[in-house]
Protein backbone atom coordinates (compact mmCIF):
# COMPACT_ATOMS: atom_id res chain seq x y z
CA UNK A 1 0.00 0.00 0.00
CA UNK A 2 0.90 3.34 -1.38
CA UNK A 3 0.72 6.31 0.84
CA UNK A 4 1.31 9.91 0.55
CA UNK A 5 1.23 13.03 2.85
CA UNK A 6 1.11 16.28 1.37
CA UNK A 7 1.55 19.85 3.21
CA UNK A 8 3.88 22.55 3.65
CA UNK A 9 6.81 22.52 5.74
CA UNK A 10 6.31 23.35 9.92
CA UNK A 11 2.94 20.68 9.43
CA UNK A 12 4.65 17.61 10.48
CA UNK A 13 4.09 15.95 7.53
CA UNK A 14 7.47 13.88 7.53
CA UNK A 15 6.65 12.81 11.54
CA UNK A 16 3.27 11.83 10.01
CA UNK A 17 4.54 9.41 7.85
CA UNK A 18 7.78 8.87 10.01
CA UNK A 19 4.95 7.28 13.13
CA UNK A 20 3.41 5.35 10.30
CA UNK A 21 6.09 3.47 8.95
CA UNK A 22 7.04 2.77 12.75
CA UNK A 23 3.71 1.67 12.99
CA UNK A 24 4.04 -0.59 10.40
CA UNK A 25 7.63 -1.65 11.41
CA UNK A 26 6.32 -2.82 14.87
CA UNK A 27 4.24 -5.05 12.98
CA UNK A 28 6.85 -6.70 11.51
CA UNK A 29 6.14 -5.45 7.91
CA UNK A 30 8.22 -4.05 5.07
CA UNK A 31 8.23 -0.52 5.24
CA UNK A 32 10.17 2.01 3.14
CA UNK A 33 9.54 6.02 4.24
CA UNK A 34 10.94 9.03 2.06
CA UNK A 35 10.50 12.26 2.02
CA UNK A 36 10.87 15.46 -0.18
CA UNK A 37 10.97 18.85 1.12
CA UNK A 38 11.92 22.06 -0.20
CA UNK A 39 14.92 23.58 1.39
CA UNK A 40 12.80 26.09 3.25
CA UNK A 41 12.30 24.75 6.60
CA UNK A 42 8.31 26.65 6.58
CA UNK A 43 6.36 27.49 4.17
CA UNK A 44 7.49 25.14 0.78
CA UNK A 45 5.75 22.01 -0.36
CA UNK A 46 6.80 18.99 1.95
CA UNK A 47 5.87 15.37 1.09
CA UNK A 48 6.54 12.27 3.56
CA UNK A 49 5.82 8.81 1.00
CA UNK A 50 5.06 5.55 3.07
CA UNK A 51 5.40 2.53 1.18
CA UNK A 52 4.05 -0.82 3.50
CA UNK A 53 3.96 -4.44 2.25
CA UNK A 54 4.53 -8.13 3.20
CA UNK A 55 7.03 -8.43 0.18
CA UNK A 56 10.35 -6.35 -0.33
CA UNK A 57 10.07 -3.02 -1.28
CA UNK A 58 11.78 -2.02 -4.24
CA UNK A 59 9.93 1.15 -4.88
CA UNK A 60 11.24 3.99 -3.00
CA UNK A 61 8.69 7.38 -3.72
CA UNK A 62 5.01 6.79 -4.07
CA UNK A 63 4.06 6.58 -7.80
CA UNK A 64 0.68 5.42 -7.68
CA UNK A 65 -0.77 5.86 -4.12
CA UNK A 66 -3.40 4.56 -2.80
CA UNK A 67 -4.09 7.04 -0.10
CA UNK A 68 -3.20 10.78 -0.44
CA UNK A 69 -3.73 13.04 2.71
CA UNK A 70 -3.52 16.23 1.75
CA UNK A 71 -3.14 19.25 4.72
CA UNK A 72 -2.64 22.24 2.44
CA UNK A 73 -3.25 23.29 -0.98
CA UNK A 74 0.27 24.13 -2.11
CA UNK A 75 0.62 20.11 -0.96
CA UNK A 76 -1.91 18.82 -2.68
CA UNK A 77 -1.99 20.73 -6.19
CA UNK A 78 2.12 19.19 -5.97
CA UNK A 79 0.58 15.71 -5.51
CA UNK A 80 -2.34 15.46 -6.61
CA UNK A 81 -1.30 13.84 -10.00
CA UNK A 82 0.05 10.87 -8.08
CA UNK A 83 -3.35 9.40 -6.63
CA UNK A 84 -4.46 6.77 -8.32
CA UNK A 85 -8.01 7.34 -10.24
CA UNK A 86 -9.50 5.42 -7.40
CA UNK A 87 -7.49 6.50 -4.58
CA UNK A 88 -8.75 7.73 -1.64
CA UNK A 89 -8.19 11.38 -1.07
CA UNK A 90 -8.16 12.92 2.75
CA UNK A 91 -7.89 16.43 2.73
CA UNK A 92 -8.62 18.90 5.80
CA UNK A 93 -11.92 20.69 4.44
CA UNK A 94 -11.12 24.42 5.62
CA UNK A 95 -7.71 24.43 3.69
CA UNK A 96 -7.85 22.22 0.64
CA UNK A 97 -10.33 22.72 -1.93
CA UNK A 98 -9.85 19.46 -4.26
CA UNK A 99 -11.29 19.36 -7.90
CA UNK A 100 -12.24 15.39 -7.15
CA UNK A 101 -14.16 13.70 -5.26
CA UNK A 102 -12.92 13.57 -1.30
CA UNK A 103 -13.43 12.70 2.31
CA UNK A 104 -11.94 14.67 5.39
CA UNK A 105 -12.41 16.64 8.41
CA UNK A 106 -11.14 20.24 9.44
CA UNK A 107 -7.80 18.57 11.10
CA UNK A 108 -6.56 21.76 11.55
CA UNK A 109 -9.40 23.39 13.20
CA UNK A 110 -9.74 20.19 14.96
CA UNK A 111 -6.13 19.83 16.18
CA UNK A 112 -6.50 23.52 18.06
CA UNK A 113 -9.69 22.77 19.23
CA UNK A 114 -8.36 19.62 21.25
CA UNK A 115 -4.96 20.49 22.05
CA UNK A 116 -4.75 23.74 21.24
CA UNK A 117 -1.73 23.78 18.99
CA UNK A 118 -2.48 24.09 15.31
CA UNK A 119 0.94 21.97 14.82
CA UNK A 120 -0.84 18.81 16.33
CA UNK A 121 -2.64 18.91 12.86
CA UNK A 122 -0.18 15.96 11.58
CA UNK A 123 -1.61 13.24 14.18
CA UNK A 124 -5.44 14.34 14.06
CA UNK A 125 -4.88 13.58 10.38
CA UNK A 126 -2.86 10.41 10.84
CA UNK A 127 -5.64 8.97 12.88
CA UNK A 128 -8.17 9.67 10.44
CA UNK A 129 -6.22 7.62 7.83
CA UNK A 130 -5.76 4.94 10.41
CA UNK A 131 -9.79 4.76 10.93
CA UNK A 132 -10.43 5.21 7.56
CA UNK A 133 -8.00 2.73 6.13
CA UNK A 134 -6.98 0.15 9.08
CA UNK A 135 -3.90 0.20 7.11
CA UNK A 136 -2.12 -0.57 10.83
CA UNK A 137 -3.56 -1.44 14.08
CA UNK A 138 -4.63 1.79 16.51
CA UNK A 139 -2.34 0.64 19.26
CA UNK A 140 0.70 0.43 16.72
CA UNK A 141 0.52 3.97 16.10
CA UNK A 142 0.09 4.82 20.01
CA UNK A 143 3.36 2.98 20.46
CA UNK A 144 5.12 4.76 17.47
CA UNK A 145 3.96 7.94 18.55
CA UNK A 146 5.45 7.75 22.25
CA UNK A 147 8.48 6.52 20.00
CA UNK A 148 8.99 9.34 17.75
CA UNK A 149 7.69 12.25 19.15
CA UNK A 150 9.23 14.50 21.39
CA UNK A 151 9.90 14.21 24.88
CA UNK A 152 7.14 15.26 27.06
CA UNK A 153 4.98 15.65 24.29
CA UNK A 154 3.61 12.11 24.43
CA UNK A 155 0.24 13.03 25.75
CA UNK A 156 -0.89 15.75 23.41
CA UNK A 157 0.21 14.17 20.41
CA UNK A 158 -1.89 11.18 21.21
CA UNK A 159 -4.79 12.89 22.04
CA UNK A 160 -4.81 14.46 18.89
CA UNK A 161 -4.26 10.84 17.26
CA UNK A 162 -7.58 9.62 19.03
CA UNK A 163 -9.29 12.94 18.20
CA UNK A 164 -8.24 12.25 14.55
CA UNK A 165 -9.27 8.21 14.88
CA UNK A 166 -12.49 9.28 16.33
CA UNK A 167 -13.34 11.57 13.58
CA UNK A 168 -12.60 8.51 11.06
CA UNK A 169 -14.75 6.12 12.40
CA UNK A 170 -17.83 8.32 12.17
CA UNK B 1 30.04 -2.88 26.71
CA UNK B 2 27.12 -0.82 26.74
CA UNK B 3 25.71 0.44 23.40
CA UNK B 4 23.62 4.09 23.13
CA UNK B 5 20.77 1.61 20.87
CA UNK B 6 19.07 -0.99 21.07
CA UNK B 7 21.82 -3.90 19.42
CA UNK B 8 20.37 -7.43 18.48
CA UNK B 9 17.02 -6.25 16.94
CA UNK B 10 15.38 -4.35 13.92
CA UNK B 11 14.45 -0.76 14.37
CA UNK B 12 13.10 1.55 11.69
CA UNK B 13 15.66 3.90 11.12
CA UNK B 14 17.31 6.47 8.64
CA UNK B 15 20.16 5.61 6.19
CA UNK B 16 22.60 8.33 7.76
CA UNK B 17 21.59 6.87 11.46
CA UNK B 18 22.31 3.31 10.19
CA UNK B 19 25.64 4.51 8.99
CA UNK B 20 26.34 6.30 12.65
CA UNK B 21 25.19 3.14 14.61
CA UNK B 22 27.23 0.89 11.94
CA UNK B 23 30.09 2.51 12.71
CA UNK B 24 30.13 2.85 16.09
CA UNK B 25 29.75 -1.11 16.37
CA UNK B 26 33.08 -1.28 13.99
CA UNK B 27 34.40 0.13 16.56
CA UNK B 28 34.65 3.64 15.03
CA UNK B 29 35.69 6.17 18.23
CA UNK B 30 36.55 9.34 16.22
CA UNK B 31 34.35 11.32 14.57
CA UNK B 32 35.10 14.77 12.68
CA UNK B 33 33.03 16.80 10.61
CA UNK B 34 30.89 19.67 9.42
CA UNK B 35 26.96 19.63 8.98
CA UNK B 36 26.21 19.45 5.16
CA UNK B 37 22.66 18.55 3.81
CA UNK B 38 22.11 15.49 3.06
CA UNK B 39 24.90 14.39 5.46
CA UNK B 40 23.79 16.07 8.52
CA UNK B 41 22.19 13.00 10.64
CA UNK B 42 25.04 11.19 10.48
CA UNK B 43 26.96 14.13 12.10
CA UNK B 44 24.18 14.24 14.82
CA UNK B 45 23.70 11.00 15.41
CA UNK B 46 27.54 11.09 16.74
CA UNK B 47 27.79 13.77 18.06
CA UNK B 48 25.02 11.78 20.69
CA UNK B 49 26.76 8.69 20.17
CA UNK B 50 30.54 9.52 20.77
CA UNK B 51 30.87 10.64 24.39
CA UNK B 52 28.47 7.63 25.53
CA UNK B 53 30.99 5.14 24.26
CA UNK B 54 34.30 7.03 25.36
CA UNK B 55 34.49 8.38 21.50
CA UNK B 56 35.35 11.87 20.23
CA UNK B 57 32.92 13.87 17.66
CA UNK B 58 34.36 17.14 16.96
CA UNK B 59 32.69 19.68 14.68
CA UNK B 60 35.79 21.10 12.43
CA UNK B 61 36.09 24.57 10.84
CA UNK B 62 35.57 23.04 7.36
CA UNK B 63 35.74 19.65 5.03
CA UNK B 64 39.17 20.23 4.58
CA UNK B 65 39.67 19.92 7.98
CA UNK B 66 37.54 17.26 9.06
CA UNK B 67 39.18 14.78 7.08
CA UNK B 68 42.69 16.36 8.57
CA UNK B 69 41.53 15.49 11.86
CA UNK B 70 41.10 12.21 11.27
CA UNK B 71 43.93 11.28 9.38
CA UNK B 72 45.67 12.11 12.31
CA UNK B 73 43.39 10.12 14.84
CA UNK B 74 44.15 7.06 12.62
CA UNK B 75 48.13 7.69 13.23
CA UNK B 76 47.09 7.57 16.94
CA UNK B 77 45.53 3.97 16.49
CA UNK B 78 41.75 5.08 16.14
CA UNK B 79 39.10 4.01 13.58
CA UNK B 80 37.91 7.47 12.34
CA UNK B 81 35.41 8.61 10.35
CA UNK B 82 33.84 11.78 8.25
CA UNK B 83 30.81 12.60 6.25
CA UNK B 84 29.57 14.96 3.95
CA UNK B 85 28.30 15.54 0.89
CA UNK B 86 29.49 16.51 -2.80
CA UNK B 87 30.48 20.53 -2.10
CA UNK B 88 32.37 19.21 0.95
CA UNK B 89 34.00 15.90 -0.43
CA UNK B 90 35.46 18.28 -3.03
CA UNK B 91 36.89 19.84 -0.69
CA UNK B 92 38.30 16.83 0.77
CA UNK B 93 40.21 15.62 -2.36
CA UNK B 94 43.69 17.11 -1.03
CA UNK B 95 43.68 15.43 1.99
CA UNK B 96 42.15 11.78 0.53
CA UNK B 97 45.22 12.16 -1.88
CA UNK B 98 47.67 12.40 0.95
CA UNK B 99 45.68 9.47 3.10
CA UNK B 100 45.96 7.57 0.41
CA UNK B 101 49.65 8.42 -0.13
CA UNK B 102 50.37 7.24 3.43
CA UNK B 103 48.15 4.91 3.67
CA UNK B 104 46.02 5.93 6.54
CA UNK B 105 42.94 3.74 6.87
CA UNK B 106 40.05 6.10 7.53
CA UNK B 107 36.61 5.76 5.78
CA UNK B 108 34.72 8.92 4.35
CA UNK B 109 30.99 9.22 3.73
CA UNK B 110 29.75 10.90 0.80
CA UNK B 111 26.04 11.28 0.56
CA UNK B 112 25.52 12.49 -2.46
CA UNK B 113 23.70 15.05 -4.09
CA UNK B 114 22.94 17.16 -7.07
CA UNK B 115 25.64 19.38 -8.42
CA UNK B 116 27.92 20.54 -9.19
CA UNK B 117 28.90 23.50 -6.75
CA UNK B 118 26.15 23.47 -3.85
CA UNK B 119 23.20 22.23 -6.38
CA UNK B 120 20.16 20.73 -4.97
CA UNK B 121 20.93 20.27 -1.86
CA UNK B 122 17.68 18.03 -0.40
CA UNK B 123 17.62 15.95 -3.47
CA UNK B 124 19.76 12.56 -4.55
CA UNK B 125 22.38 12.28 -7.07
CA UNK B 126 25.01 9.85 -8.96
CA UNK B 127 26.80 12.82 -9.86
CA UNK B 128 30.20 11.89 -7.65
CA UNK B 129 31.10 8.10 -9.34
CA UNK B 130 34.01 9.68 -11.08
CA UNK B 131 35.24 11.86 -8.52
CA UNK B 132 35.05 9.15 -5.66
CA UNK B 133 37.62 7.15 -7.81
CA UNK B 134 39.51 9.75 -9.86
CA UNK B 135 39.08 13.28 -7.78
CA UNK B 136 42.32 13.38 -5.98
CA UNK B 137 45.33 14.19 -8.11
CA UNK B 138 47.97 11.64 -9.41
CA UNK B 139 48.13 8.00 -9.46
CA UNK B 140 46.44 5.92 -7.16
CA UNK B 141 43.68 3.56 -6.30
CA UNK B 142 41.29 3.10 -3.08
CA UNK B 143 37.82 1.19 -2.34
CA UNK B 144 34.60 2.34 -3.25
CA UNK B 145 31.46 1.25 -1.92
CA UNK B 146 27.38 2.28 -3.26
CA UNK B 147 24.64 0.82 -0.51
CA UNK B 148 21.22 0.91 -2.00
CA UNK B 149 19.17 0.17 1.27
CA UNK B 150 19.13 0.99 4.45
CA UNK B 151 20.45 -2.43 5.84
CA UNK B 152 23.55 -2.22 3.10
CA UNK B 153 24.43 1.34 4.63
CA UNK B 154 24.58 -0.43 7.85
CA UNK B 155 26.48 -3.05 6.27
CA UNK B 156 28.44 -1.46 4.42
CA UNK B 157 29.84 0.62 6.97
CA UNK B 158 31.08 -2.31 8.86
CA UNK B 159 33.12 -3.17 5.66
CA UNK B 160 34.25 -0.21 5.06
CA UNK B 161 36.38 -0.01 8.46
CA UNK B 162 37.31 -3.15 7.94
CA UNK B 163 38.63 -3.10 4.39
CA UNK B 164 40.22 0.33 5.48
CA UNK B 165 42.05 -1.67 8.39
CA UNK B 166 43.17 -4.96 6.47
CA UNK B 167 44.27 -2.50 3.16
CA UNK B 168 45.50 0.48 5.34
CA UNK B 169 43.90 2.21 2.35
CA UNK B 170 40.81 5.41 2.34
CA UNK B 171 37.62 3.47 1.81
CA UNK B 172 34.64 6.14 0.16
CA UNK B 173 30.80 4.72 1.09
CA UNK B 174 29.19 6.28 -1.49
CA UNK B 175 26.01 7.01 -1.00
CA UNK B 176 23.28 9.47 -1.96
CA UNK B 177 20.47 12.00 -0.38
CA UNK B 178 17.49 9.18 -0.68
CA UNK B 179 19.67 6.46 1.01
CA UNK B 180 20.30 8.79 3.66
CA UNK B 181 17.17 10.07 4.33
CA UNK B 182 14.90 7.08 3.76
CA UNK B 183 13.60 5.03 6.69
CA UNK B 184 13.58 1.30 6.86
CA UNK B 185 13.24 -1.33 8.69
CA UNK B 186 17.54 -2.47 9.78
CA UNK B 187 18.46 -5.77 11.50
CA UNK B 188 21.29 -4.54 13.57
CA UNK B 189 23.04 -7.68 14.84
CA UNK B 190 24.46 -8.33 18.50
CA UNK B 191 27.83 -7.19 18.58
CA UNK B 192 29.69 -10.23 19.00
CA UNK B 193 28.30 -11.59 15.95
CA UNK B 194 30.00 -9.02 13.85
CA UNK B 195 33.14 -9.64 12.55
CA UNK B 196 36.01 -7.00 12.87
CA UNK B 197 39.31 -6.32 11.27
CA UNK B 198 42.28 -4.33 12.71
CA UNK B 199 45.33 -2.93 10.91
CA UNK B 200 48.57 -4.88 11.30
CA UNK B 201 50.89 -3.31 13.77
CA UNK B 202 54.44 -3.69 14.08
CA UNK B 203 55.38 -7.20 15.61
CA UNK B 204 58.54 -5.55 16.79
CA UNK B 205 61.20 -2.47 16.60
CA UNK B 206 62.74 -3.60 13.43
CA UNK B 207 59.38 -4.15 11.51
CA UNK B 208 58.57 -0.52 12.61
CA UNK B 209 61.41 0.59 10.73
CA UNK B 210 59.77 0.32 7.62
CA UNK B 211 56.21 1.79 7.92
CA UNK B 212 56.03 2.19 3.62
CA UNK B 213 58.06 -1.41 2.84
CA UNK B 214 56.86 -4.44 1.69
CA UNK B 215 58.27 -6.65 4.66
CA UNK B 216 55.93 -9.59 4.63
CA UNK B 217 55.35 -9.67 1.11
CA UNK B 218 51.30 -8.47 0.89
CA UNK B 219 52.18 -5.25 -0.16
CA UNK B 220 50.61 -3.95 2.93
CA UNK B 221 52.93 -2.91 5.53
CA UNK B 222 52.19 -2.69 9.41
CA UNK B 223 51.15 0.19 10.61
CA UNK B 224 53.30 1.82 13.60
CA UNK B 225 51.03 3.64 15.86
CA UNK B 226 52.14 7.22 17.17
CA UNK B 227 52.64 7.18 20.92
CA UNK B 228 53.82 3.12 20.87
CA UNK B 229 57.63 3.77 21.58
CA UNK B 230 58.23 3.94 17.54
CA UNK B 231 59.68 7.01 15.74
CA UNK B 232 58.24 7.60 12.69
CA UNK B 233 57.59 9.98 9.30
CA UNK B 234 54.93 10.74 7.29
CA UNK B 235 54.64 12.44 4.17
CA UNK B 236 52.78 13.36 1.32
CA UNK B 237 56.02 13.28 -0.09
CA UNK B 238 57.54 10.62 -2.31
CA UNK B 239 59.34 8.80 0.59
CA UNK B 240 61.01 5.45 0.66
CA UNK B 241 60.37 2.21 2.75
CA UNK B 242 61.21 3.85 5.82
CA UNK B 243 58.76 7.28 5.22
CA UNK B 244 62.11 9.17 4.53
CA UNK B 245 61.20 11.84 1.40
CA UNK B 246 62.60 11.02 -1.56
CA UNK B 247 61.09 13.25 -4.24
CA UNK B 248 63.65 13.13 -7.29
CA UNK B 249 64.70 9.15 -7.25
CA UNK B 250 62.01 7.89 -10.19
CA UNK B 251 62.60 4.17 -9.00
CA UNK B 252 61.55 4.69 -5.45
CA UNK B 253 58.08 6.62 -6.63
CA UNK B 254 57.72 4.03 -9.10
CA UNK B 255 57.97 1.30 -6.20
CA UNK B 256 55.72 3.27 -3.62
CA UNK B 257 53.31 4.29 -6.00
CA UNK B 258 53.18 0.57 -7.98
CA UNK B 259 52.74 -1.08 -4.45
CA UNK B 260 49.99 1.52 -3.42
CA UNK B 261 48.08 0.56 -6.69
CA UNK B 262 48.44 -2.98 -6.58
CA UNK B 263 47.48 -3.88 -2.67
CA UNK B 264 44.13 -2.69 -3.79
CA UNK B 265 44.25 -4.17 -7.73
CA UNK B 266 45.93 -7.56 -6.81
CA UNK B 267 42.89 -8.18 -4.15
CA UNK B 268 40.42 -7.37 -6.31
CA UNK B 269 38.59 -10.78 -5.93
CA UNK B 270 38.45 -10.15 -2.06
CA UNK B 271 37.56 -6.43 -2.46
CA UNK B 272 34.92 -6.70 -5.15
CA UNK B 273 31.45 -7.71 -3.94
CA UNK B 274 28.08 -7.83 -6.23
CA UNK B 275 24.85 -8.99 -6.79
CA UNK B 276 23.46 -11.02 -10.06
CA UNK B 277 19.76 -11.26 -10.40
CA UNK B 278 17.90 -13.47 -13.16
CA UNK B 279 21.12 -12.71 -14.90
CA UNK B 280 22.26 -16.37 -15.89
CA UNK B 281 20.26 -16.96 -18.67
CA UNK B 282 19.66 -13.23 -19.78
CA UNK B 283 19.97 -11.24 -23.34
CA UNK B 284 19.48 -7.74 -22.14
CA UNK B 285 22.05 -6.80 -18.79
CA UNK B 286 21.34 -3.87 -16.51
CA UNK B 287 24.23 -3.05 -14.91
CA UNK B 288 23.35 -1.03 -12.24
CA UNK B 289 24.65 0.36 -8.21
CA UNK B 290 23.08 2.32 -5.43
CA UNK B 291 19.58 3.84 -4.81
CA UNK B 292 18.99 3.19 -8.58
CA UNK B 293 19.57 -0.54 -8.62
CA UNK B 294 16.43 -1.18 -6.49
CA UNK B 295 14.17 0.10 -9.54
CA UNK B 296 16.42 -1.53 -11.86
CA UNK B 297 15.71 -5.29 -9.87
CA UNK B 298 12.04 -4.27 -10.65
CA UNK B 299 12.75 -3.47 -14.00
CA UNK B 300 14.31 -6.94 -14.70
CA UNK B 301 11.01 -8.29 -13.17
CA UNK B 302 8.80 -6.23 -15.57
CA UNK B 303 10.66 -6.81 -18.61
CA UNK B 304 10.78 -10.88 -18.15
CA UNK B 305 6.72 -10.24 -17.75
CA UNK B 306 6.82 -8.78 -21.19
CA UNK B 307 9.11 -11.33 -22.74
CA UNK B 308 12.55 -9.61 -22.93
CA UNK B 309 15.19 -11.83 -21.03
CA UNK B 310 16.81 -9.27 -18.99
CA UNK B 311 18.79 -9.61 -15.71
CA UNK B 312 20.52 -7.67 -13.44
CA UNK B 313 24.70 -6.97 -11.64
CA UNK B 314 24.22 -5.06 -9.11
CA UNK B 315 27.37 -3.32 -7.68
CA UNK B 316 28.30 -3.19 -4.21
CA UNK B 317 32.08 -2.43 -5.07
CA UNK B 318 32.50 0.18 -8.11
CA UNK B 319 36.10 0.67 -7.41
CA UNK B 320 38.11 -1.70 -7.84
CA UNK B 321 36.24 -2.63 -11.01
CA UNK B 322 36.20 -5.67 -12.43
CA UNK B 323 36.13 -4.87 -15.88
CA UNK B 324 36.74 -8.58 -16.88
CA UNK B 325 33.53 -9.89 -15.05
CA UNK B 326 31.74 -7.17 -17.62
CA UNK B 327 33.37 -8.49 -20.69
CA UNK B 328 32.22 -12.01 -19.78
CA UNK B 329 29.01 -10.47 -19.67
CA UNK B 330 29.20 -8.94 -22.79
CA UNK B 331 29.76 -11.98 -24.11
CA UNK B 332 26.43 -13.58 -22.95
CA UNK B 333 23.94 -10.44 -23.79
CA UNK B 334 23.85 -8.66 -26.70
CA UNK B 335 23.74 -5.56 -25.00
CA UNK B 336 24.24 -4.09 -21.25
CA UNK B 337 22.06 -1.13 -20.10
CA UNK B 338 23.88 1.10 -17.10
CA UNK B 339 21.11 3.46 -15.53
CA UNK B 340 22.64 6.06 -13.68
CA UNK B 341 21.60 9.39 -11.56
CA UNK B 342 24.57 11.18 -13.72
CA UNK B 343 25.07 12.14 -17.38
CA UNK B 344 27.13 9.03 -17.66
CA UNK B 345 30.16 7.76 -15.39
CA UNK B 346 29.97 4.56 -14.42
CA UNK B 347 29.12 3.59 -18.15
CA UNK B 348 32.31 4.10 -19.37
CA UNK B 349 33.69 1.87 -16.93
CA UNK B 350 31.23 -0.57 -17.95
CA UNK B 351 31.94 0.13 -21.99
CA UNK B 352 35.80 -0.49 -21.50
CA UNK B 353 34.68 -3.73 -19.95
CA UNK B 354 32.42 -4.58 -22.42
CA UNK B 355 35.25 -4.11 -24.81
CA UNK B 356 33.33 -3.55 -28.11
CA UNK B 357 31.36 -7.30 -27.36
CA UNK B 358 28.25 -6.16 -26.48
CA UNK B 359 26.58 -2.81 -27.27
CA UNK B 360 26.65 -0.44 -23.97
CA UNK B 361 23.82 2.57 -23.39
CA UNK B 362 23.70 4.60 -20.71
CA UNK B 363 20.44 5.30 -19.37
CA UNK B 364 20.92 8.60 -17.57
CA UNK B 365 18.65 11.06 -15.11
CA UNK B 366 19.75 14.19 -13.41
CA UNK B 367 17.41 16.18 -11.53
CA UNK B 368 16.79 15.01 -7.95
CA UNK B 369 14.32 11.90 -9.00
CA UNK B 370 15.68 7.98 -8.68
CA UNK B 371 14.83 6.18 -12.18
CA UNK B 372 11.28 4.60 -11.90
CA UNK B 373 11.19 0.81 -12.61
CA UNK B 374 8.68 1.80 -15.71
CA UNK B 375 11.27 4.73 -17.33
CA UNK B 376 14.20 2.17 -17.09
CA UNK B 377 11.83 -0.49 -18.91
CA UNK B 378 10.78 1.97 -21.46
CA UNK B 379 14.21 2.88 -22.62
CA UNK B 380 15.27 -0.92 -22.18
CA UNK B 381 12.34 -1.45 -24.90
CA UNK B 382 13.05 1.54 -26.83
CA UNK B 383 16.99 0.45 -27.52
CA UNK B 384 15.75 -2.91 -28.01
CA UNK B 385 13.18 -1.97 -31.14
CA UNK B 386 15.63 -0.25 -32.98
CA UNK B 387 18.05 -2.60 -33.12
Amino acid sequence: MQVRFAGIGGQGVVLAGVILGEAAAIEGLNVVQTQDYSSASRGGHSIADVIISKDPIYDLIVTKADVLVALAQLGYNTTKGSLKEDGLLIVDTDLVKPDREFIGAPFTRLAEETTGIALTVNMVALGYLVAKTGVVKKESVEEAIRRRVPKGTEGINLKAFRVGYEEGLK
Amino acid sequence: MRYPFPVGKSDFIQGDEAIARAAILAGCRFYAGYPITPASEIFEAMALYMPLVDGVSIQMEDELASIAAIIGASWVGAKAMTATSGPGFSLMMENLGYAIMTETPIVVVDVQRSGPSTGQPTLAAQGDVMQAIWGTHGDHSLIVLTPATVQEAFDMTIRAFNLAEKYRTPVILLTDAEVGHMRERVNIPNPEDIELVYRKLPANEEEAKYPFGDIHGDLIPPMPIFGKGYRTYVTGLTHDEKGRPKTVDAEIHHKLIERIVNKIEKNKKDIIDYETFELDDAEVAIVSYGIVARSAIRAVKMLRGEGIKAGLLKLNVVWPFDFEMIEKIAEQVHAIYVPEMNLGQLYHLVKEGANGKARVELIPKIGGEVHTPQEIVKAVKRCEKCI
